[in-house]
Order: structure tokens, then sequence, then C-alpha cells
């Protein structure tokens, strides 16, 4: 990727998604408490998205 | 004299908090004094009201989470006054070095250390110390990601309406509010962290019950006040010097921005402290404004900083750690 053609942006939010999914396994299980693993997919998935629109965005600027 | 010590490693843990909420000021009440919402002593007030009542709010799970990082069975008073300078230790060389470090980590990193080095590794509480560490990372992403989405949505609200001055006057008012909720979460998670500090000390020294612990809403009246009392107050002595210090990044958030930066740092705060997990409140507010920023353009976020600060996140439980162990061994040899 050329400094002028790749999103900072969305390569932030890509690597926040890479990070949120990889902590998931390291979550503790407590008994009778619930589970916080769907705080980490949850990022990972929010993040995904916006990495996506980030990179729509950007190219559509470029485009223009 | 075992009562004495206890006295003034209670005292020194109310400072530690004293200072937390000196340090955390700016965190509170940095938007709606830069926006001229509130006049610095109003808002100094308005922040140390909110700090106070949060117990009245939220549960202490994050107390009883805190004051179990290390078993009860091996808490003594050195090992408490160890963790304590580990953490203040840490603190300083850290603002000293320039770097922003999360006093509340260090609290936990001299807690950890204190105990391995008094009992060894298996006597840390695993389970918090990894709940704790991933939302190191989670905290600031989450506020990040709520900032970001609330900004989006607000200006997708206001884009049509053409009286912009309605909209930032609309905009100053729930500044008020959103500092509110702030300092709710603030007082909440950070006083908590001290109040687990006093209740093991106090389980250590055979003057409180650790059954105590099965129940953490009945934790004796007075810790959870004069925590409470000791943030407040160390917010209002540093809303003072803060105010000094305005221009500096937190002023160039405009009022919407400044409300949905602080809406998300808050509930990501309720968030933690209703799930007992111990955050830091400056990771989160970095977080959510690094999302305010990154909704409007990517350049308004210093990331050069933000490596800084990442880097100082990371290495503030194992530095603390560190110097916790070497104060508990200093502390044995001269006992």
């Amino acid at each position: 990727m050329s400094g002028r053609r790749s999103d900072p942006r969305a390569v932030f939010f890509l690597l926040a998604a890479v990070v949120s999914a990889l902590l998931v396994p390291v979550l503790p299980h407590e008994p009778h408490k619930p589970s916080l693993d769907w705080v980490g997919w949850t990022l990972c998935v929010a993040f995904v998205v916006l990495a996506v629109l980030s990179w729509l965005d950007h190219r559509s600027r470029l485009r223009r | 004299m075992a009562l004495t010590l206890v006295v003034v490693v209670v005292a020194i843990a109310l400072i530690f908090d004293f200072v937390n909420g000196f340090h955390d000021a700016a965190n509170s009440i940095a938007t709606v004094v830069a926006t001229r919402v509130l006049k610095p002593w109003q808002a100094v007030l308005w922040a140390a009201f909110f700090n106070f009542v949060s117990f009245l709010v939220l549960p202490l799970e994050v107390a009883n989470a805190i004051a179990k990082i290390v078993s009860t069975d091996v808490i003594s008073i050195g090992l408490v006054f160890a963790g304590l300078a580990g953490a203040i230790f840490w603190n300083v060389l850290t603002a000293w070095m320039g770097l922003p470090s999360s006093s509340s980590h260090a609290l936990i990193g001299g807690m950890i250390g204190a105990g391995i080095a008094k009992a060894g590794g298996h006597v840390v509480n695993l389970v918090t110390l990894k709940k704790t560490g991933v939302f190191i990372i989670y905290s600031p992403l989450i506020g990040l990601l709520l900032a970001f989405g609330l900004l989006v949505l607000v200006m997708w609200l206001v884009h049509r309406i053409r009286a912009k001055r309605r909209v930032n006057r609309t905009f100053r008012g729930l500044q008020l509010l959103s500092a509110a909720a702030f300092s709710l979460g603030h007082g909440a998670n950070d006083a908590q962290k001290t109040m687990g500090i006093i209740a093991a000390l106090l389980i250590g020294a055979k003057h409180l019950d650790k059954h105590v612990l099965d129940h953490p809403d009945s934790l004796p009246l007075w810790i959870v006040l004069s925590c409470h009392g000791a943030i407040a107050l160390g917010t209002m002595m540093g809303g003072w010097r803060i105010v000094r210090t305005m221009g500096t990044k937190l002023t160039k958030l405009e009022p919407m921005g400044g409300v949905c930066a602080e809406t998300a740092a808050a509930a990501t705060l309720f968030f933690a402290s209703h799930n007992g997990i111990p955050v830091s409140t400056t990771h989160t507010i970095t977080g959510a404004i690094v999302g305010v920023g990154s909704a409007q353009r990517m350049s308004a976020v210093r990331w050069n900083v933000a490596r800084r600060v990442v880097w100082a996140w990371v290495l503030t439980i194992p530095g603390s750690a560190v110097v916790a162990m070497a104060t508990y061994w200093v502390v044995e040899v001269l006992r």
C-alpha cells in the first residue's frame, strides 16, 4: 500500500479488531458470573465494520 | 503498635486516593471550563460532588476485586505498605519522566509485586489479573468506539439544523450532564480501588472479617465515605491547578465532541464498575477523545503521543510490581 492510497484510519481500526479478537481467549470465566467474551467479539466486529466503512470513504475521496 | 501502623497505612492509602483525584480532575472538568459552561470553581465543585456521591449509584464490585487481588490469607500490614509504596514510587518516576501512567494499575501492580515477594506467584488472583490486563486494552477501545459512534450519530442528527449557535448552546448545557456522569464513573471506579486496599489491610490486621468480601456492599461505611471524601477533595484541589494549564490537548474539543467523549467514557466506566473490573479513567477518556478525533479526521490524533502512552500503560503493572517487591524485601530486612 502506498502512503497516499492507504487509509491510516482503516488500518488502525483493523488492528484494533485483531487485538480485540486475540484477547478473547485470555478473558477468564468466573463461576456465577456472566462471561465477558461478548465484549471482545463485539469490539472485533464493530472495528471491522468501521475499517471497511473508513476504507470505502477513503477510496471515494481518492476518486473525487 | 500494630494499630498505629494500620492507621499510618490507611492514611497513606487515602493520600494515594487524594492524589488520584488531584491528577484526574482535568479529565472531569477540562471541557466544561474550556467551553465556559461553568466557571472553574463551579466546575471543580460539580466534579467533586459527583465523585463523592458515586457510591450511592454503583455497586462496590471493584473494591471487592482489588481486595482479593492477593489472597487475603497472606495479606499483612507490610505487604499493603510495600504495594502502596511501589505504586507511589512508580507514579513519581513516570511523572518525572513525563510518561502518563495509570495510578490504578500501579496500585494493582504494587499489590501483586508485594504479594509475590511475600509468598510467591500462587497467591495472585489470576482471574482479576487477567480481567484487568485485558481491559487495559479493551477500556480505551470501548471508549473510542462509543465516542466515535456517538459523534457520528449526533452529527447526523444535527446536520440539517441551520442555527448552529443554538446547537452549540444545547451541547454546552449537555456538557454539565456528561461531566457529571464522568465524575460519577471516576469516583466509583477509582475510589473503590483504595477501598479494596484498606479492606485488605484491615482483614490482614484482623480488624475485619474476610467474609465481608462475600458481600462487598457491606464494607464499613467509614471506609466508603473516607475514600470518596479523599478523591473528591483531591479533585477540588487538583481542579484549581489544572485551570492554569487549560489550552492543552483537551481544549481543542468542541462542546459536541466533549459531550460525546465524556458520555462514552462514563458509559465505559459504569460498565466496568458494574462488572468489578478495575480500569483507568485516564485510559478510558483518552480512548474516547481519540474516538472523537478519528471520527473527524485521523490527523486530529497525535499518534506519536499515543504510542508513548501505550508503552506507559503496558509497563505500569510489571514496573510497579518490581518496585513493590523490592520495597517488601527492604521492609522485611528492616523489621
